[in-house]
């Protein structure tokens, strides 16, 4: 081997703990960008193809006219791919005992060959013998039910009926039952009719020819409403799904933007981290530079030498990084496949993919490096050789006087001497403190966003019924429920904002509700809530804003409810977790739209509202339901509704809990790194100290001072960047997941956990190295050259 | 004798907080070729950065040096490193060895920076040069196995290792026991026996060592510039540190 290259090697192997330092290092940095790429890859290819296998429909037509529609004509259409009735209802599952959730029932038209909405058998019979069902896997997660479970469903026109489960389906196109708490079942076509009573053939599902976006979908659709209305066929719901885009595609774009920022962070953490820890190994070189120079030795020779060694601890690193980076980048895609319920159908990595890793492999060392190496070795001859460390240039300014003592006088000097060192390790560490406490009040905004909810929801359960009830039998029905402070009942319908493109609106839920009612108080993000008034007046919540071409308050829509246009005035936007909703005042719907006064949504108010107590009174309500065999659309409390919402987001915050942990960690090893030089460079002036009398437990509290000075300032400029950045990840996360910004909220409990994680951190980042500053010997310190 | 080595009106200077501090000032020197030239002086007096001057460690910031005709200044750095390798052998007070190569790793690593032996011949060049030493028995210990006189003569052998003309020596006994130090100056004589150009920065007594000539350097200007007889005479006639 090359002499100068084997004594660059030699000098490595002698400090095996700091080349450790740079292989971790290396590590960090190699596998964040490694899992990235990985799971990026394959997170984005296989949810989308996942999906698109599926084959979805581009639009869903709801009409009881079909049967003048000839299917197998319409299908040859050249602008049809496929098209393919699809019966749809929901109805409600027992899921444990006492416990229902919505049922989303689909009946098939024929399971050997459908083309579109396509589902998969996973286990049992496929297709399901006439009379049971399929349930999808998802929903096993959140009940009893498996093949041989014989399920209770209550469906809109019939008692409780018992049907068995003979599969297991996977159905990828649908949102994951676990996370929006309703289970999936597939029926054949007259299974279908004998539990619903619905006639079938009355959902249509069609799938376009030559359809890029969506605005073409539209486009499309349009022409076909046209057609059907020309042939007699009157459509009552038109349905356009996002285009080509999974129902959940919000919550993996946040994950992977997610994982995008950590992923850069961690080699960007990396590189800073090598090229501290590179700086420590040249600190310690800097005479040998200068002997090798006074030889012969080119500036460019030296600094291959040392770039070489770069490089072979990148291989080195490689070879733990790069399996490293694919297990977890799998494991992570893994996770995420189960959260939204799909398959991985990238077992592989392309060949291709191999080649980047091993290229950000080999570049992460050299780009980390080479910047400090070059300094390292552009120091002239004359200079490497005089060194014996930190030296203060030209300092002729007085020093300024502290009421300090001497030793904290010189732990504050000591800081300030390198200053571009000091910088980039409080910066490092001060980034890592940002995230940990974003990642604290993050969830304290999503914890007050959960108490909203509870304080704007006022009610403890909420009935929805399949079937209006007059008002005085609801009453009489639920009066008998123990621990029931109030009833009230709302009533309502379906409706259509107007506007001039097709597909843009879809029913919304109307409630009517008494515009004083004490049962809900919603934060308004514009306008006003109801007043008594004798114009019809509306309030929507945020999610119904998609249907209008523009929302604007105080103007006037067109509000088609039930065939009938009505005009109503926009008075208000309120804040609500929940599905596009118009409320409008019980009063004037009663009057204006439906006189007959029958209850929709029945709410009750706990006298008693523990959580145990409103768990009984829900199962209570249900047995009621059953008993007296009203047909209900769900029954749910707002704590279940409250853990949906908390549920959707805890992954994400948790991603970012250890995405802090990381940051944290690589900053901590950058501080030892730094006091790590600082000790090598200062070797002569511990031995001065102790010459003159400091004990090693004082040159011990030195450094360790220092390092208490740096974590300290990390922590206040950490603290203030955290806020900033609290605010706008809140927004960011609110937008993308509940298309409402969260509000700040500033978590007390987690600036304790971040001061107490960070000072240990720091304290644990200068006290480790100390201990090397107080084992050299006061001979060997004075003799250091 | 025509001048091997030449400086003319070299000074040299160093700002620092305290002011502007002048090392040398207007220093005029000629070596000739297969001298053997003491440099002597007080602590401070310009000893080291006259020697930096000449090997090209640091440069004046007037005056100009030329060695075999070759104007030291006008050289880039990497092209600088080269000349002293080829050019001057080094040797330091503190050896100055790389402790991370064993001691005839060392002597090849001078030989492999500037290319000048060919590879084939390098190792078997090594080991005759610490035969020359007297310390070939150690050929394949770290620096840090070695006694102070032993490592000196390892530091020697290394600085011979490109058969430069020219040998600079700052302070090469100041670490070593008298018996080792005329050893060292044995070695040094020989060396200039064969032909070399032998420049030596020193505290030891001057005569009987076998200089041909003796530069006192005093605040950095040259006091004395004799035959090591002569310097003896000024010598009593002050303080030599």
């Amino acid at each position: 081997m090359n002499r100068l290259f084997k004594k660059a090697f030699n000098d490595l192997r002698g400090r095996p703990a700091r080349s450790v330092l740079v292989i971790i290092a290396l590590i960090v940095g190699m596998w964040g960008i490694g899992s990235i790429a990985v799971s990026y890859t394959v997170l984005k290819n296989d949810l989308s193809e996942n999906y698109l296998k599926t084959s979805p429909g581009h639009v869903i037509l709801v009409s009881q006219s079909f049967n003048k529609l000839d299917l197998d004509q319409f299908r040859q259409r050249p602008e049809i791919a496929s098209a393919e009735f699809r019966d749809f209802s929901i109805e409600r599952v027992e899921v444990h005992k006492d416990q229902w959730l919505p049922f989303w029932l689909f009946g098939v038209e024929d399971f050997d060959r459908f083309q579109l909405a396509r589902f998969y058998s996973e286990q049992g019979q496929f297709p399901p013998p006439p009379g049971t069902l399929l349930i999808e896997r998802n929903g096993q997660l959140i009940s009893d039910l498996d093949i041989g479970s014989i399920v209770r469903l209550q469906t809109a026109n019939k008692q409780i009926q018992q049907v068995p489960v003979t599969g297991i389906a996977f159905d990828p196109a649908q949102a994951p039952s676990s996370m929006d708490y309703w289970i999936y079942g597939y029926v054949d076509k007259q299974t279908f009719h004998n539990l619903t009573g619905i006639k079938n053939n009355q959902r249509l599902v069609v799938r376009f020819n030559g359809v890029y976006s969506t605005q073409e979908v539209r486009v499309m659709t349009q022409h076909l409403l046209e057609d059907f209305s020309a042939m007699g066929i009157e459509t009552t719901k038109v349905t356009l799904p996002k285009f080509n885009e999974h129902p959940h595609q919000f919550q993996l774009n946040s994950l992977l933007f997610l994982q995008g920022g950590i992923g850069m962070l961690a080699f960007v953490m990396g590189m800073i981290l090598v090229s501290q820890v590179m700086s420590a190994i040249l600190a310690q070189q800097v005479r040998q530079i200068g002997i090798l120079k006074a030889i012969g030795a080119s500036s460019l020779q030296v600094f291959n030498s040392y770039l070489v060694i770069a490089a072979i601890l990148g291989l080195i690193a490689m070879t733990l990084s790069i399996p490293l980076a694919i297990i977890s980048g799998y494991g992570f895609t893994q996770f995420v496949a189960q959260q939204l319920n799909f398959e991985v159908l990238t077992p592989r990595l392309p060949a291709q993919y191999y080649f980047l890793l091993f290229s950000i492999g080999l570049l992460l060392p050299i780009l980390a490096s080479v910047n400090v190496i070059r300094r390292g070795v552009m120091v002239s001859v004359v200079d490497a050789l005089s060194d014996y460390g930190v030296t203060i240039q030209n300092e002729s300014k007085k020093l300024m006087q502290l009421p300090f003592s001497s030793t904290t006088m010189l732990a504050v000097r000591n800081t300030l001497r390198r200053k571009r060192r000091v910088m980039i390790t409080v910066a490092t560490l001060a980034l890592g403190v940002a995230i940990f406490s974003t990642g604290f009040n993050l969830r304290q905004s999503l914890v007050n966003m959960l108490d909203d909810i509870g304080h704007s929801l006022q009610y403890d359960v909420r009935v929805v019924l399949n079937t209006p009830l007059p008002e005085s039998q609801v009453f009489n029905q639920f009066q008998g429920v123990d621990n029931v402070k109030q009833i009230q009942n709302w009533s309502g319908a379906k409706g259509i904002i107007q506007t001039n493109q097709v597909g843009m609106s879809s029913d919304t839920t109307i409630v009517a509700l008494p515009y004083d009612t004490n049962v809900i108080d919603f934060e308004m993000l514009a306008g006003r809530w109801l007043q008594s008034s004798e114009a019809l007046e509306i309030v929507v919540n945020q999610s119904v804003l998609e249907s209008f071409d523009e929302a604007v308050i105080g103007e006037h829509y067109q509000l088609s409810i039930q065939g009938k246009l009505h005009t109503v005035k926009l008075v208000g936007i309120a804040r609500e977790f929940a599905l596009p909703t118009i409320y409008m005042d019980k009063a004037q719907y009663e009057q204006q739209i439906d006189p007959q006064g029958l209850a929709k949504t029945v709410l009750f108010v706990a006298n008693e509202n523990s959580a145990e107590e409103v768990a009984a009174l829900k199962k209570n309500i249900e047995r009621t339901v059953e008993n007296a065999a009203i047909k209900v659309r769900y029954v749910t409390s707002h704590s279940e509704w409250a853990k949906i919402l908390y549920d959707h987001l805890d992954i994400i915050l948790s991603l970012l809990s250890f995405l802090a942990l990381l940051v944290l960690i690589v900053g901590a090893l950058g501080m030892a790194s730094a006091t790590s030089i600082n000790i090598v460079e200062r070797t002569r002036e511990i031995g001065v100290l102790k010459a003159i009398g400091a004990t090693p437990a004082m040159v011990r509290q030195l450094f360790v001072n220092e390092g208490m000075i740096v974590i300290v300032a990390s922590i206040l400029i950490g603290l203030l960047v955290a806020l900033p950045l609290s605010v706008l990840l809140a927004n960011f996360f609110g937008d993308l997941i509940l298309q409402v910004p969260l509000n700040f909220a500033f978590s007390y409990p987690g600036l304790l956990i971040t001061l107490i994680t960070c000072l240990l951190f720091g304290w644990l980042a200068s006290r480790i190295p100390a201990e090397r500053a107080i084992n050299v010997s006061v001979r060997e310190a004075l003799a250091y050259e | 004798m025509s001048d091997f080595i030449r400086l003319n009106k070299v000074s040299k200077w160093f700002d620092t907080a305290a002011g502007r501090f002048d090392a040398l000032s207007d220093i005029n020197l000629s070596i000739a070729q297969g001298e053997y030239v003491a440099i002597v002086g007080k602590s401070g007096s310009g000893k080291s950065t006259l020697l930096n001057m000449l090997t090209g460690i640091d440069h004046p910031n007037e005056g100009s040096i030329k060695i075999n005709a070759r104007e030291i200044r006008t050289l880039k750095e990497s092209q600088l490193a080269r000349w002293r390798g080829v050019n001057i052998g080094i040797v330091f007070q503190f050896f100055q060895l790389i402790p991370t190569l064993s001691i005839l790793e060392n002597l090849m690593l001078a030989m492999d920076l500037v290319d000048v032996i060919p590879r084939q011949e390098r190792r078997e060049r090594a080991e005759l040069l610490l035969s020359q030493v007297d310390i070939i028995a150690h050929a394949s210990k770290p620096p840090t196995a070695l006694s102070g006189g032993q490592q000196q003569r390892a530091a020697i052998a290394r600085a011979l290792a490109n058969n430069p003309p020219i040998l600079v020596a700052d302070e090469p006994t100041g670490n070593l026991d008298s018996r080792t130090t005329e050893m060292i100056q044995m070695l040094f004589s020989q060396l200039v026996n064969s032909g070399k150009t032998v420049i030596v920065v020193t505290h030891e007594q001057v005569n009987n060592a076998g200089y041909d000539r003796v530069v006192m350097l005093s605040d950095g200007c040259i006091v004395n510039n004799t035959g090591p007889m002569e310097t003896v005479v000024s010598h009593s006639q002050g303080a030599l540190l």
